[in-house]
């Protein structure tokens, strides 16, 4: 019953694919001659949204009510300068159903790169088809399927664990790093205060979190820690050594507040951090300011407080990094968990050989899941019987680990998701309104964007996902589960469809503002210089006709992977069986919803 | 135990030479570009007035010579006009530079412009020439 009713679905959804690529492939018919009156102004077009038939010749006559802008129709070659008190008239055919995206293609302000609008072609099927393909896709990810749980210890490949073991390696990660991390912060300082001409802000906002959150979360988990050089200088006068192993510490190696051994200053620090999402990605001198001040507070708590404590409670990035890591297919785990149990010395979390875990974990015991693991392998160099294993693992599986679940870490995990719907619509939305509010334009027009903000992120998504707890236990009749532990539990389901959703938003903000890398290299203080004789290299699309595809897919595939995770949450929750098939309904419908919205919001 | 100070060495060398090199390299290769001046460029950076306008706003050269101007536009699309020796170097777009080159003739102080409208100060975004 239940195969036929999955076969059935899939067959209509496959259907409805057909039907869209219909409209790929049947020759457009002859439309309309449609012209629009559009102004643009610093940093919106207006009207931000029209819709046309497929077929209809859109002709803008573009008028700038301000400053020089540009109008580039993302994937199509289309590219004009629209000089203020000069009209442009530019023709974009709308061959197909869907939409088309344009852009500003002369930068005009800190806002330029999100300065889009919309033409949604009708019939626009995609969010339908879209939406129906994700309904399939949950339906068949929660019939229960054996995940396998195998590992593959990669330092069985001696080349890897000999140079893992070598005290030198985690400097040789940090130093290039070290090296961006200060060009990054004078060219903030110093540079030209125009956020797409400055080093630092391309660096930081394109190209490292684009390689953060599209290659190594996925892939490495908190792997960028092992490498990040804003705990290095504390560490290393702390330590009175960068390579050695003192045995000595330079630090007064204070004991942490024990009401502070959570993840809640690294939420306040987030929350505060994408709140001014905006403005930090934009400004140069606000990028520095930020990084410095974040290798300040990690040098004066290093230097107070013992082992690494800004890295495991402090950092905001690494209050994200952790809460993804647990989906990450690579882990760090004692080999022979016996080996452990007999072992005198526990010289990887005491110290020995190698540094004491600078985390405060225990691989030999405590540590089931990635998430305060900084991959900074003193416990390899530590350890004397080498009982440790670096491993390639299912995707997604600490997500399944019961023992340590805990609200700091679920809240985290909701703010994260919310956080991505909210910058998609401000980043990558037509609305100029709520761009402006969310770049201090008034303090008044800030605290509404504010007030939004927090009301969705922190009360209308955790409302929602409340919601979903008590629905789930209530029809699977099991009334005597805490809700409050399954709101916690049920915020890891989240976090494979949040993390792809942060990938499908990253891959639209990077791809179309890629040539800016090649500019800044070459001019990285937007000074006039010209290193690589790149500082005008024009604009090169990649091919965006595929960003929708690719959007698509991924949010698929992080919504299987969350709805795959709730499975085994809700099965531990509320018990085997019918309750368990009951409850998993909400769950799954919550998840069905939230990457139905993502489409609607890039596919719409 | 040797080899262990000297990598700790080389570690502390390469921390330093990153802190104080990468500045060092930033400063002085800006102030080489300044002296070399380009073989006898003149970097001229125009900002809205908001932001400071004209960098320089006054530029002395002499009377016969000819005078080259690269004109960088640094924060929006500006323009440059310098009616009095007939020179207008049209729409230069953020973050690209463009070449005038005049010979001046008279000798006495001239006016130049942005000549695309930059901000809402756009009319006062001057500067003078110095011909001397």
């Amino acid at each position: 019953m239940r195969g036929r009713l999955a076969a059935l679905t899939l067959v209509a959804a496959l259907a409805g694919g057909l039907l869209l690529l219909t409209g790929f492939l049947v020759a457009p018919p002859k439309g309309r001659e449609v012209e629009v009156p559009l102004t643009v102004q610093r940093f919106a077009f207006s009207p931000a949204r029209i819709s046309v038939e497929a077929g209809d010749r859109v002709t803008f006559r573009i008028r700038s009510l301000d400053i020089t802008h540009g109008f580039s129709v993302e994937g199509r070659g289309i590219d004009a300068t629209v000089l203020p008190g000069r009209e442009v008239r530019v023709t974009v055919p709308a061959e197909h159903p869907g939409k088309i995206r344009y852009r500003c293609s002369v930068i005009c302000g800190p806002l330029h790169p999100f300065m889009v609008g919309e033409i949604v072609v009708q019939p626009n099927r995609w969010p339908l088809w879209g939406g129906g393909l994700a309904l399939v896709v949950g339906f068949l990810a929660s019939t229960g399927v054996t995940r396998s749980a195998a590992r593959r210890d990669l330092l069985s490949w001696r080349p890897l664990h000999w140079l893992l073991t070598r005290r030198p390696f985690q400097f040789a990660l940090i130093a290039p790093n070290l090296l961006a991390f200060t060009l990054i912060v004078l060219a903030g300082l110093v540079g030209t205060t125009t956020g797409a001409m400055n080093f630092s802000t391309i660096f930081v906002w394109l190209t490292w979190w684009g390689l953060l959150v599209l290659l190594l979360i996925p892939l490495g988990g908190r792997v960028w820690c092992a490498m990040c050089p804003i705990p290095g200088p504390g560490e290393w006068l702390a330590r009175g050594a960068i390579v050695d192993r003192a045995r000595r510490t330079l630090g007064l190696g204070w004991a942490w507040p024990k009401q502070l051994q959570n993840l809640w200053p690294a939420f306040g620090g987030l929350l505060v951090l994408v709140l001014f999402g905006l403005i930090v990605t934009t400004r140069p001198l606000v990028t520095a300011l930020l990084l410095l001040g974040l290798a300040l507070v990690a040098l004066v708590t290093h230097l107070v407080f013992e082992r690494r404590v800004f890295c495991r409670y402090l950092c905001p990035v690494g209050g994200l990094l952790g809460v993804y890591s647990m989906a990450a297919p690579l882990e760090l785990r004692a080999r022979d968990l016996e080996v452990c149990r007999q072992c005198r010395g526990k010289a990887c979390f005491r110290g020995g050989e190698g540094y004491p875990c600078p985390t405060f974990q225990f691989p030999g015991g405590g540590m089931a899941r990635n998430t305060y693991c900084l991959l900074c392998t003193e416990c390899l160099k530590a350890c004397p019987y080498d009982n440790l294993a670096v491993s390639l693992r299912p995707f997604g599986a600490d997500l399944l680990v019961g023992r340590g679940r805990r609200a700091d870490e679920a809240w985290i995990a909701l703010l994260l998701l919310g956080t991505a719907l909210a910058h998609s619509v401000i980043k990558l939305g037509p609305w100029g309104w709520i761009k402006s509010w969310a770049n201090f334009d008034g303090t008044v027009e800030f605290l509404l964007y504010a007030a939004l903000f927090f009301g969705v992120v922190l009360v209308a998504l955790p409302a929602l996902s409340l919601l979903t707890a008590w629905l789930s236990r209530a029809v699977a009749g099991s009334a005597r589960v805490g809700l409050g532990r399954l709101f916690v539990d049920y915020a890891y389901a989240l976090i494979p469809l949040s993390l792809a959703a942060w990938m499908a938003f990253t891959l639209a903000v990077v791809l179309p503002n890629l040539s800016y890398i090649p500019r800044v290299l070459s001019d990285p203080l937007g000074w006039g210089w010209d290193l690589f004789g790149t500082r005008e290299v024009a604009w090169a699309w990649v091919p965006l006709g595929v960003l929708p595809w690719a959007q698509l897919a991924l949010l698929l595939v992080g919504l299987w992977g969350s709805v795959r995770t709730a499975r085994p949450i809700v099965t531990e929750a509320l018990g085997e069986g019918r309750a368990a098939r009951r409850g998993l309904v909400p769950l799954t419908g919550l998840l069905v919803v939230i990457a139905w919205a993502f489409l609607a919001l890039y596919l719409g | 135990m040797t080899t262990v100070k000297r990598v700790e060495r080389i570690a502390v060398a390469v921390v330093l030479a990153i802190l104080v090199g990468v500045p060092g390299l930033v400063f002085s290769y800006q102030a080489l570009r300044a002296r070399n001046g380009q073989r006898g460029e003149i970097l001229v950076v125009a900002r809205t007035v908001e932001r400071g306008g004209w960098r320089p706003a006054r530029i002395v050269v002499r009377r016969g010579q000819t005078v080259k101007l690269r004109i960088l536009a640094e924060d929006v699309t500006h323009g440059f006009q310098l009616l009095h020796f007939g020179v207008n170097a049209g729409a230069i777009k953020t973050g690209t530079t463009r070449v005038v080159e005049f010979t001046p003739d008279r000798v006495g102080d001239f006016p130049f412009y942005c000549s695309v409208r930059c901000s809402p100060l756009h009319m006062a975004l001057m500067g003078t020439l110095v011909v001397e």
